[in-house]
């Protein structure tokens, strides 16, 4: 088949329109709004479930290879030090001690506490963390800063000496703007910009102007950064990791110790949570796979580096924090002139404390735009990208400030949003939520019970989201096996972070070949499986799915021709394909006596995806790729004598393409909209301004959200066929946590008449805006 | 029952006095007056001393007798994971905020972080690993696959154990007792809705 161009029905609800699409050659006939299918599209349990429920699941954590030994880290416990001496020979001397590193040496300057300084391998993981307290180590304290606004004074303690390149990985939005110039702790970014803003404020008859601010959030997946590495030959090694990329695992630990690739092994067959930060062998502050590697090398036997709790919050990623000063410009008949963001975040050490595009891409049909965010570099552990990097505190602070305006200008919030608002979908979603939320009459209670001065109040709000289709071609070599005993196996050097991915891929399998799921076999896990992609961006099922679909046909076709020489066609379209076999007329043959004429052991095939080749109805920022909607509408109850918040009611409306499995899509998206109402009222890094530390590593006083602090969740899909891909699959795990923390600042917002403009919405805030209370600090950290 | 008292790692600070915990911070904090345990004029505990070396410990790990060794020190957790290859119950906060170690001891739901290895002597421990009988799958784990009561799984095992103290106890009797009973499970990935829809499920079903 020679390339070419093949009509799509594409569309959303009752939004649907012919398109042409050019596919490259072999690329099977994509899933369209016109196709009807059987097994994906249904919820699934997940296969892997059975696993997880009797803990016969091994993770990172669990691995025990023979003669496994355990490593420590010792770390920095200073914001910002020299490190003066570092003797590791006492501890070498310990018992059990089997290996000794030092990481730092005498000179270095260390700029966190939660520094690795040195590191030791030992037979219990008792003994290793009993002989840290062995090694000798001088520090000469330094001038430090852990406060964002604190580090942006001119006199302030100068966190880099040096140019800092920026860091990204898979779970980093693509097209993020780079390059840039630094001065002091400050690193100035391009901006996003459109129009003339301040043109735009000029003609503005209302205007709102205020500053947002939001606070470090870190990721806390339950399994911690972890790594098991062991020997193979003094050339080659095998790694277990908790990892959302195992080939980035594999390429870091072939470059760090100068190996083939195909030398390095890579075992991820379950992880315990992935949030954006775990890519690579190391975690963003700490050299995990270099101390796992030289110690083993060291020990002569198979280490396991397994962060604990407070390790985990300290350097191994955050959401950084966020000061937001946003500026609206309205006409007198509410139409936007301008909205301006002058947003600074400290992601500590570490780069990437954006703000995202809900600002700038959102309420298009504003024509003066501009979004600039800066980083502040703060002695602290570095941020890495953490599911939808930038959105979510970009979206509180342009949402909440939306809401103000809309205040001012006498103007129902969601009707400003709509006329601002270019996206088809997510207009669609806007009305249907209106009306499934009962927007209207729930703003007139809670008009009534503020009005009434109630001491328990609700509030509503609604925010927005915006993401992309980042699916990947080229990247996924899938390969399935049909064999002579009609076994069907499908092989990918995937990892499943909790999505459910491997259900998804089976449902392809069993769509395409007409196969019972439980016939299917799904291996993933490992790097000898073939190329994939990490899971971050929000683009694991548009990546996968396609080249799994590929295979899948790929070998249907040869199933087929063989059928066709069992039957004695004609000619190959002949054959039928059923849920039983082939038939050809009257003739026909039971899919596993087919099999058994297969040639040789199997028939296997692989799959791969061409570039994302539609996007209908909305492009992402000019790009080839879809822009995703979404919205959320919140409700909250608010005690006006205590200050505290609870989200009692969230309905999300996600577009994410073909929904594979309602199932486990619905999971994806209460998951995003639970973090969120943890990031909105409850977590946050406490840093000591005085010490230069983390008060709250654990998880006992960083308060992650529990069973009782969840609202009701309603999911609506607003399935959409963009053309993107020969499934039709985009993600949603980013997209659904994005506006939730908005929707609940708005919803407070509504059900008091003062803004919060603080995240978390704790009680302290709450009673300070509504004047109980003196205005607090804002305590970022 | 057995005659060693029991001591948790709780119970053993408490003991110990929190004023000599600080002490041990401070140098200049005037010694205070001895605790009650540690006293040398004081009585010996009832029962036999243990440690700090290895010492024999019998109890009954998801229905089998277990007969082994281990030092005074190991939590239960430990003994689980590392001397039993029982890696079902995870290491995640080490301090009992999170229940991802949740086991049932004599049927009562307890972090096994917390648990002193002794403390379970001459008792019943069930782990998620005891919860399917002849590899057939209980009423829970099945609601939790069909519901979907999971998502990465690093929470479930404690959760599961949780939630089937409160079967046990004819306890799930609404939403708002799933909730409590599971208060102390923490889910990063943001299951609870499903958990409580699975359990209230098995409830209903008379499982």
């Amino acid at each position: 088949m020679a390339d070419g161009t093949r009509k799509l029905k594409v569309g959303f609800a009752d939004q649907l329109r012919d398109i042409e699409v050019a596919l490259p050659a072999g690329e099977p006939q994509p899933w369209d709004a016109t196709t009807k299918l059987d097994v994906v599209g249904k919820p699934h349990p997940r296969i892997e479930a059975a696993a997880k429920v009797t803990g016969a699941a091994r993770y990172t954590h669990d691995q025990r290879p023979a003669g496994l030994v355990h490593a420590a880290v010792l770390r920095c416990p200073h914001p910002c030090a020299v490190l003066d001496a570092l003797d590791l020979e006492p501890a070498r001397g310990a018992p059990g001690v089997l290996a000794v590193l030092a990481v730092a040496k005498p000179g270095d300057r260390l700029l966190f506490a939660g520094q690795d300084v040195a590191a030791l391998a030992a037979t219990t993981p008792q003994q290793a963390h009993a002989a840290l307290a062995r090694i000798a180590v001088r520090y000469s304290p330094q001038p430090f800063v852990v406060d964002t606004t604190a580090a942006m004074q001119p006199d302030a303690p100068l966190v880099h000496r040096a140019q800092v390149r920026e860091r990204s990985t898979e779970g980093d939005e693509p097209g993020t703007p780079t390059g840039s110039s630094q001065r002091g702790n400050l690193r100035m970014s391009p901006s996003q910009k459109k129009g003339d803003v301040d043109k735009g404020l000029r003609q503005a008859k209302v205007t709102h102007e205020a500053t947002y601010s939001t606070q470090a959030h870190t990721h806390s997946a339950l399994e911690t950064h972890s790594i098991v590495l062991r020997w193979d030959s003094p050339t080659s090694l095998t790694a277990w990791c908790s990892t959302q990329g195992i080939f980035s695992v594999r390429d870091e630990l072939a470059e760090v110790f100068g190996l083939k690739p195909q030398d390095v092994h890579v075992i991820t067959d379950y992880m315990g949570g992935g949030f954006g930060a775990k890519f690579g062998a190391s975690a963003p502050g700490s050299r995990l796979g270099f101390i796992a590697g030289e110690l083993a090398r060291q020990a002569r036997a198979p280490v396991a580096l397994l962060l604990d709790r407070r390790e985990e919050h300290l350097c191994t990623g955050n959401r950084p924090d966020s000061i937001q000063q946003v500026t609206l410009g309205a006409a007198a008949d509410g139409s936007l002139t301008a909205i301006k963001v002058l947003a600074h975040g400290s992601g500590g050490i570490g780069t990437g404390a954006g703000v995202g595009r809900n600002a700038f891409a959102i309420y298009t049909k504003c024509p003066n735009i501009r979004v600039e965010s800066h980083d502040v570099f703060t002695h602290a552990g570095p941020a890495t990208a953490f599911r939808a990097p930038g959105h979510p505190q970009g979206a509180f602070a342009i949402e909440l400030a939306l809401d103000e305006l809309a205040v001012k200008l006498g103007k129902d919030p969601l009707e400003l949003r709509l006329a601002h608002n270019e996206h088809p979908v997510r207009r669609h979603q806007f009305e249907l939520g209106r009306k499934q939320f009962d927007w209207d009459n729930k703003r007139k209670r809670v008009a009534d019970e503020r009005q009434r001065n109630t001491r328990l109040r609700h509030g509503v709000g609604v925010a927005a989201s915006i993401w992309g289709d980042f699916g990947r071609g080229k990247a996924v070599v899938a390969s399935l096996s049909v064999g002579r005993d009609g076994s069907i196996e499908l092989r990918n050097g995937l990892q499943d972070i909790g999505g459910g991915i491997t259900t998804v891929v089976a449902q392809v399998v069993a769509e395409v070949l007409r196969r019972p799921l439980a016939d299917i076999r799904v291996r993933i896990g490992t790097s000898e499986l073939g190329p994939s992609v990490g899971s971050g961006g929000s683009n694991t099922t548009s990546s996968v799915t396609p080249a799994v679909r590929a295979a899948a046909e790929a070998v249907l076709q040869q199933l087929r021709e063989l059928a066709g020489k069992q039957l004695a066609a004609r000619r190959p379209e002949d054959v039928l394909w059923d849920s039983k076999g082939a038939r050809v007329g009257g003739k026909s043959i039971a899919f596993v006596d087919l099999c058994k004429h297969i040639a040789g052991e199997a028939i296997v095939a692989t799959g791969t995806r061409p570039d994302t080749y539609g996007a209908y109805p909305s492009r992402f920022m000019g790009g080839n790729s879809v822009a995703i909607a979404g919205v959320q509408f919140a409700e909250v109850e608010l005690d006006t004598w205590t200050g505290l918040v609870r989200a009692t009611h969230v309905l999300a409306l996600h577009d994410c393409g073909r929904v594979m499995n309602p199932l486990t899509c619905r999971s994806q998206i209460t998951g995003g909209i639970i973090l969120g109402t943890s990031y909105a009222l409850s977590e946050q890094r406490v840093m000591d301004k005085r010490h230069g530390v983390m008060l709250n590593p654990n998880l006992d006083s960083y308060k992650i959200a529990g069973a009782r602090d969840v609202p009701a969740i309603d999911v609506v899909f607003t399935e959409v066929h963009t053309g993107a891909n020969n499934t039709g699959a985009i993600g949603i795990g980013e997209p659904a946590t994005i506006p939730t923390a908005a929707a609940i600042a708005c919803a407070v917002f509504s059900a008091i008449g003062t803004p919060v403009r603080s995240l978390p919405l704790t009680p302290d805030r709450v009673l300070a805006a509504l004047g109980a209370i003196p205005t607090a600090a804002p305590a970022r950290g | 029952m057995s005659d060693i008292p029991r001591i948790s790692r709780r119970s053993l600070f408490r003991g110990v006095g929190s004023a000599t915990l600080v002490a041990g911070c401070a140098a200049k904090t005037p010694t205070p007056a001895p605790a009650p345990g540690l006293d040398p004029a004081a009585p010996p505990l009832a029962g036999t001393a243990l440690g700090p070396g290895p010492a024999p410990l019998r109890f009954t790990l998801n229905g089998a007798p277990q007969t082994l060794e281990a030092a005074p020190s190991t939590t239960l957790l430990e003994l689980l994971r590392h001397q039993l290859d029982a890696t079902g119950s995870k290491l995640v906060c080490d301090r009992g905020a999170c229940g991802a170690c949740t086991v049932l001891v004599d049927g009562a739901p307890q972090p096994s972080c917390m648990t002193l290895a002794h403390d379970v002597e001459g008792r019943g421990v069930t782990t998620v690993e005891g919860l399917a009988t002849n590899n057939q799958l209980s009423p829970l784990q099945r609601a939790f696959i069909e519901h979907d009561a999971l998502q990465c799984g690093y929470c479930s095992s404690g959760m599961l154990m949780s939630c089937q103290a409160l079967l046990n106890r004819r306890g799930a009797t609404d939403a708002a007792a799933v909730e409590h009973a599971i208060a102390g499970n923490l889910c990063r990935c943001g299951t609870y809705p499903n958990v409580v829809a699975a359990v209230l499920s098995v409830a209903k079903g008379g499982a």
